[in-house]
């Protein structure tokens, strides 16, 4: 039993640490030149920018949608089930199968919203193929994806909470705002929170969906630090510039990592 | 609790916005599959197709490759399941019952594994596969995968043995039972449910994971279904869209059954852990 605890684990370390060797030989050869360079140039910043902008941005989203799904759906008597089924069909889906799917909905030329743009007046443009809109699109595109997990998180967090406080509150003549700011609120924060973190991370290191809706165009306006990752290191010959990224990547979330040990106590046992 | 009237008309406003939301696009999207050629490209477009034909579906399942890409999506994500339970649940049930040095080390050692996201070993593992001539290696991907899943299922497993009382246990070995005897006949049956909601979980990832197949096993008769359907795309001279729907739609097929059968157990996989009660 012991052996099974201790043997996989250190397997699976060893089968890390041989992976992060080759990484560093691969950047070996040349030091942290590679950094320097990386780091500075302009493409890099980028990258970081629209990485940052892709991940506040569907944060930015679907916290709201989940959170006010969660809340609608605690106040359902009846057919709380079947809404839930339905709302949660988008996040079984695959990447690969929501990018398609909002590829053809999003199509300039044959596609239903381009037309239903047009007949209330607005050019669409080359939507996806559009420099400005084109993250915008993929950021919603994500949250219609995604949503469904932080209702799913909410609604779990939402039903510990124990029904004498709601009571207080009525006794006390409180409405809706109080019941919200006083019970629900303080009760749910922690998990919004380590929700966030998930989704944080989850969208930090997200490629399918880009690569099928936009793969990083037009002229990188989609492209994130992961998606450069992917996109590069089977492109280019030179692998230490997507090492260098996929370092930054490694970091950033081991960071977004630790402080979901912090909201969650997971480690604590 | 008293919910106000004005609260419940709130509600069902959000959810039927939501809902809408959701089942427009999604609906959309499987009408077109159901269109003809000519239809699909039709303007202004419909939403109900005016000939319903299923003729992209024929087109799928008589593409040549697709008997294989099937396959390889099943056999993955089932392998890589059962290999994650198996190594997953002793584990969970050591970490839940035995006190021994560095066992906090070791359950760290676990949790951090799995924040090194997969994006950032992808370089340095096909260059390591590629010099060991690995590349599109079923066992490879299989490993890979339960790789990935280890993680969750450990400290799920741990958390639904933690529920078990442990005189149970006690009991048992009294018995003179030994610990493995003991984990096999009292405690296995009992967390059942746990291993049922990680399976669903892995499975439904496994199952929907592009990037480790495209990236490890590319090739025609290693490559899954989601991969397929990704190139298809990429390819996109003579393809039409009615095709690449029903090629998605018939991807998601599997899931979306999983999905309403075991929702209980999905949603559990989901929370697991995650919620601070």
């Amino acid at each position: 039993m012991l052996l099974a605890v201790t043997l996989y684990p250190t397997g699976m370390v060893l089968w890390l640490s041989v992976h992060r060797t080759r990484l560093y030989e691969v950047v070996g050869g040349v030091g942290l030149a590679n950094y320097a360079t990386v780091l500075t140039s302009p493409a890099f910043l980028e990258l970081s920018l629209n990485s940052l902008l892709y991940v506040s941005g569907a944060l930015a989203l679907v916290l709201p949608m989940g959170l006010a799904s969660a809340l609608a759906l605690q106040n359902l008597t009846s057919s709380a089930a079947l809404v839930r089924t339905l709302l949660l069909l988008p996040w079984t889906l695959s990447m690969g199968v929501v990018g398609c799917f909002w590829l053809w909905l999003l199509n300039p030329s044959y596609g239903p919203i381009s037309y239903l743009m047009q007949s209330l007046g607005i050019e669409p443009g080359l939507m996806l193929g559009e420099p400005s809109l084109a993250l915008i699109l993929v950021i919603l595109v994500t949250a219609w994806w995604s949503f469904p997990y932080v209702m799913v998180m909410m609604s779990a967090s939402l039903q510990s909470i124990p029904a004498e406080l709601y009571e207080a509150i009525d006794i006390d003549g409180g409405g809706l705002r109080a019941r919200l700011r006083h019970a629900v609120w303080p009760h749910i924060a922690p998990t919004l929170g380590s929700t966030a973190l998930t989704l944080g991370i989850l969208y930090l290191t997200l490629i399918t969906m880009i690569l099928v809706l936009t793969s990083g165009g037009p002229l990188g306006a989609t492209a994130t630090w992961s998606f450069e990752v992917f996109s590069s290191a089977f492109r280019s010959v030179d692998l230490s510039p997507s090492s260098v990224i996929s370092v930054v990547v490694l970091i950033v979330n081991l960071f977004l990592g630790y402080l979901y040990t912090r909201f969650t106590g997971r480690v604590s046992g | 609790m008293h919910i106000h009237r004005s609260e419940k008309i709130l509600s069902w406003t959000v959810l039927t916005v939501l809902v809408l939301t959701v089942l427009i696009p999604l609906s959309w999207a499987v009408f077109t599959s159901l269109k003809s050629e000519a239809s699909v490209m039709a303007y202004p477009p419909t939403f109900l197709p005016t000939d319903p034909s299923l003729s992209a579906y024929k087109t799928v399942f008589r593409n040549q490759t697709f008997a294989s890409d099937l396959f390889n999506s099943v056999f993955y994500a089932l392998a890589a399941v059962a290999l994650a339970v198996v190594l997953s649940a002793p584990a969970g049930y050591a970490a839940s019952r035995f006190e021994f040095r560095g066992k906090r080390a070791v359950m760290l050692l676990i949790l951090s594994t799995s924040m090194i996201p997969a994006v950032a070993l992808l370089v340095p593992t096909y260059y390591l596969l590629d010099k060991l001539g690995l590349l599109n290696n079923p066992m490879v991907i299989i490993v890979l995968q339960a790789a990935r899943l280890v993680p969750q299922t450990v400290w799920f497993m741990q958390n639904f043995v933690d529920a078990v009382p442990r005189e149970l246990d006690e009991a048992t070995q009294v018995d003179g039972a030994s610990h493995w005897q003991t984990f096999t006949k009292i405690i296995l049956p009992l967390v059942r449910p746990g291993i049922a909601a990680s399976a669903v979980i892995g499975v439904i990832t496994t199952w929907n994971d592009y990037i480790t197949v495209a990236a490890f096993a590319p090739e025609v008769g290693y490559r899954t279904l989601q991969v397929a359907l990704v190139n298809q795309v990429f390819d996109s001279i003579g393809i039409t869209w009615s095709y690449v729907m029903a090629f998605a739609v018939v991807c998601s097929i599997p899931i979306v059954a999983i999905f309403i059968l075991a929702q209980r157990w999905f949603i559990s996989g989901l929370t697991a852990g995650a919620v601070k009660g």
